[in-house]
């Protein structure tokens, strides 16, 4: 590790944490952060690259980190693995189809070494559609109770109504907290 | 008490290249009641003169020759978006390594002694310590938002398109501009008042 990593690390002010958001093409991954940001989500396409937002949140600086979920840009998520403090990953609860998909790309990054110590929040996103699957549905899909190394938490929202989004992330931030900051 | 601690009073000179270290006199102790008084311990004078030739690399020219080719060589694939090309994170991690390798290089010319590893540990060690603006300017080069502020900064420039001041109170004849122009400059063109 260079000079500067290890200086960044070191300084990484109190309360700042950094979160990564993945998840499936269409998932709805930069409307969240869009959302979050109070941005206008009318005119959103699909991610090529990434998008960075340093939001507020109860006294701790997010800083979140939105990689487009493509097939053929996956492979540059390990680009951001790097000191992630929590992994969001966000799935389309509409899209049936994909589900297993969805469910093998998650399982993929849970045993990458560099997101070890992350927390896991899964957004069951777009619960305003109809035939949406519900939490715990998604929850099964995805074999979620099978993931004993990450803490982890399913919230269903939806991205466009704004739905629930406060509810997960007060659970990252409160999870990420009892984790880091009491350790000093 | 200790005699053999002279080098304490020598290394704290920033660049000089000091040579031979003068005889001292130890008959009396002032030396050691001004280091009891700063507080300062070898290791601590050791770690301030690494810190100061930092502080003098960042800001010598040669620095910023390699920092103006390396924005020279990549400001062309940065784009004014809100939305980041992955190419931005290979380019910043070069960018890092370029930095880092160069002020080892050089503290390393400086301080023939100089050992990154020790330093790094060191720094890690006086974690809680670590305050001013060289320590912010360092971190700055591993933020990725100011390293992509900075290149659009520098496209913005080689483009022409940053607001240039210097000729905002230049008075221009107006007699020139309509032999020029063939129109006055005061003239308000129907083209600018059409609507879409």
């Amino acid at each position: 590790m260079g000079l500067l990593t290890i200086l960044k690390k070191m300084k990484q002010k109190e309360k700042e944490v950094r979160i990564l958001m993945l998840g499936l093409d269409n998932a709805g991954k930069t409307t969240i952060l869009k959302k979050f940001n109070g941005e206008d989500i009318d005119t959103i396409s699909p991610t090529l690259g990434f998008n960075i937002k340093t939001l507020e949140h109860r006294g701790f600086k997010l800083n979140i980190w939105d990689v487009g979920g493509q097939k053929s840009l996956r492979s540059y998520w390990r680009n951001y693995f790097e000191s992630t403090d929590a992994l969001i990953w966000v799935v389309d609860s509409a899209d049936r189809m994909r589900l297993g998909d969805c469910k093998k790309e998650l399982h993929t990054l849970l045993v990458e070494e560099r997101l070890a110590g992350a927390t896991l929040l899964v957004f069951a996103n777009k619960q305003d559609l109809p035939g949406s699957l519900s939490a715990p549905e998604i929850r099964e899909a995805l074999d979620l109770n099978s993931i004993k190394t990450h803490h982890w938490l399913i919230q269903d929202c939806s991205a466009v109504t704004g739905e629930n989004l406060l509810n997960g992330m007060d659970w990252v931030v409160n999870d990420i907290a009892s984790r880091i900051f009491t350790m000093d | 008490m200790e005699t053999n601690n002279s080098n304490n009073m020598h290394s704290n000179g920033h660049g000089s290249n000091e040579g031979e270290i003068e005889e001292m006199d130890f008959s009396h102790s002032d030396f050691i009641e001004e280091d009891l008084a700063t507080g300062l311990s070898s290791k601590d004078v050791k770690f301030d003169t690494i810190i100061g030739h930092i502080e003098d690399i960042v800001m010598e020219e040669p620095f910023q020759t390699i920092q103006n080719g390396f924005l020279e060589k990549y400001y062309k694939e940065f784009e004014d978006t809100e939305e980041n090309k992955f190419c931005y994170t290979d380019i910043h991690k070069e960018y890092i390594s370029l930095i880092e390798s160069y002020l080892e290089t050089e503290l390393k010319k400086r301080l023939p002694e100089f050992c990154m590893l020790e330093f790094s540990q060191q720094l890690q060690s006086r974690k809680k310590e670590l305050e001013g603006e060289i320590f912010e300017i360092l971190l700055t080069f591993s933020d990725f938002m100011a390293f992509k502020e900075m290149l659009l900064d520098y496209k913005a420039e080689k483009e022409g398109n940053a607001i240039d001041l210097s000729g905002g109170l230049t008075v221009t004849p107006v007699q020139d501009k309509l032999n020029l122009d063939g129109a006055s400059p005061f003239c308000i063109t129907g083209k600018s008042l059409q609507g879409p």
